[in-house]
């Protein structure tokens, strides 16, 4: 049990090493997405001018929701673990880990693990440095409930995060090229993850369909308890309720992907 | 006559792509969805937010969304001709397959970011046509001849300058090598062209409106349409897409001075 977790402890730390090499990749998206606030900020502002608010919700709570979403996209998103693992498949550098008492999931995991340690580590600065910027139109909600019930679905939207990055990644056992399936997936995501707008201002009807959709669990779930825009805690119960299931059963479409593209594979190269 | 000897190499470079996208077609069909739901994303959001609200920066649904419209129509016409092989082009600078382009009988500016045509856009730029022609529809909009003219000239303008942009930040590639996904400066500057003009203020407006073209480019074609032919806004955007085109070539001309080719 303690070699199984020294085996992975050591993948870890590799990962983070190699992340903190890597740290200018980094450097350039958190300065994207520091953009990416100002175009939010601009829209949303211009939005609320005479409308006190929108969908009950007023400005600062908007804009704090699009704040905490990008801290988190930095803690938990699943950047280019599909692109990696689908390389890993195509040139061969799978085969390693065929002849080795090595988990490829758990291997993966846990360079994902370590990868988002050092980003949403490193996220925390420019937040730190741009707060008494940003003060004045946050506004968070103080209940301590909030952080009992979001931190487990926080937990469990990294793993569904994850989750479906590896299975777009074993994606490469069947199809050469799966860049255009990711990012269309990636745009499903973002429309129904509540990257584009928060969910809640959907047509009711359309936000009820999406809370029984994977996406809602990846990134708006836990950001909406947060920040304040689901405040029933015994609907959120329910909510995690949903994403534990939606969990499962991403890992077991993984487990049976993996078990059925390595019946496909040929090893080439190595 | 070299105005004719580019047309043919550009010519050849179209005949290629047009028969690659032939032998797969699956990817470009995955391609051209992808586009189209980035699109309808961008849509539905300006659809979400006027379920909310009845006016954004003084535009209404209908013209915003011909704002959004004009933005796309730029940008798949950016990605459709350019995209691809500006894309390629950084990470040939970083890893020395550049040198084919030195080779090559042609400008090098030219023959580097001209290689490839990208038809699931250009598939996709009717749709985002008929996204403007649907909402100057439901606007009542008719425009003279003379504005339709103008808004095809700001159109290429847009492009001129979008295109200038996008090599401007790939062609800092020859300096930093080691940076990856300074592509990803683009899309985030493109975000800005989907807003309004009058939403930016203060400092903003210095920087992204003046300053930065990328929010006039798609406010001026869309502003002609709705409100007539502006010749001085014309004027500023030729301007502009000039002397943008002027920097990008003289950057990219610098940065080639410093291109030493890689050896991994």
């Amino acid at each position: 049990m303690l070699s199984l977790f020294n085996k992975y402890r050591a993948v870890f730390l590799v990962g983070l090493q190699s992340n903190l090499v890597y740290r200018m990749n980094f450097a350039v998206r958190g300065f994207f997405s520091f953009f990416h606030l100002i175009v939010v900020f601009i829209l949303w502002s211009a939005a609320y001018t005479g409308n006190p608010e929108i969908g009950g919700f007023n400005f600062g709570q908007t804009f704090t929701y699009f704040v905490a979403l990008i801290i988190v996209q930095f803690m938990i998103g699943a950047f280019n673990e599909d692109y990696q693992i689908s390389e890993e498949i195509r040139n061969g550098l799978i085969n390693q880990f065929l002849l080795k008492p090595v988990n490829y999931f758990a291997y993966r995991f846990s360079i994902y693990a370590s990868a988002r340690l050092v980003t949403g580590l490193l996220i925390l600065i420019p937040v730190i440095v741009t707060y008494p910027l940003l003060k004045d139109y946050l506004t968070l909600p103080s209940d301590w409930w909030r952080l009992a019930l979001g931190l487990p679905a926080l937990l469990m939207s990294a793993v569904i995060q994850f989750g479906i990055a590896y299975c777009f990644g074993l994606m490469s056992f069947w199809f050469l090229e799966i860049q255009g399936l990711v990012v269309l997936s990636m745009a499903l995501e973002s429309l129904l993850g509540g990257q584009i707008f928060p969910l809640d201002l959907l047509p009711d009807w359309l936000f009820r369909v999406s809370q029984f959709l994977p996406y809602y669990y990846q990134m708006y779930f836990p950001v909406a308890i947060f920040t304040g825009r689901l405040s029933d805690p015994s609907a959120i119960m329910v909510g995690l309720g949903i994403q534990a299931g939606w969990m499962l059963i991403i890992l077991a479409i993984g487990q049976f992907l993996w078990r059925r593209g390595l019946r496909l594979h040929t090893a080439v190269g190595g | 006559m070299t105005f004719l000897h580019y047309l043919r190499i550009w010519l050849t470079a179209a005949r290629y792509s047009i028969m690659r996208t032939l032998m797969f077609r699956g990817d470009f069909f995955v391609w051209a969805l992808v586009e189209l739901f980035w699109m309808t994303v961008n849509i539905l959001m300006v659809s979400v937010i006027y379920e909310h609200t009845k006016s954004v920066a003084g535009w209404s649904k209908y013209e915003m969304m011909l704002l959004v419209g004009t933005s796309l129509l730029i940008q798949r016409f950016l990605m459709g001709f350019f995209w691809s092989s500006i894309f390629e082009m950084g990470r040939n600078i970083r890893s020395g397959n550049f040198d084919f382009y030195l080779a090559q009988p042609g400008n090098v500016m030219f023959m580097a970011t001209t290689r490839k045509l990208d038809p699931d856009s250009l598939v996709n730029s009717l749709v985002a046509l008929s996204v403007v022609i649907y909402s100057a529809h439901q606007l009542n909009l008719q425009p003279s001849f003379l504005a339709i003219g103008c808004y095809a000239l700001l159109v290429v303008a847009g492009i001129v300058i979008h295109y200038s942009m996008l090599v401007l930040c790939i062609s800092f590639a020859f300096w930093f090598t080691s940076a990856q996904g300074i592509e990803g400066s683009y899309f985030t500057l493109s975000e800005f062209s989907r807003l309004p003009r009058e939403a930016f203020k203060g400092l903003a407006n210095i920087v992204f409106v003046w300053a930065l073209p990328m929010v006039i480019v798609s406010n001026a074609p869309a502003q002609t349409l709705l409100h007539g032919f502006q010749p001085s806004l014309l004027a500023w955007v030729v301007g502009i897409a000039t002397g943008w085109f002027a920097l990008t070539v003289f950057v990219f001309n610098r940065g080639l001075r410093r291109y030493s080719s890689a050896s991994s």
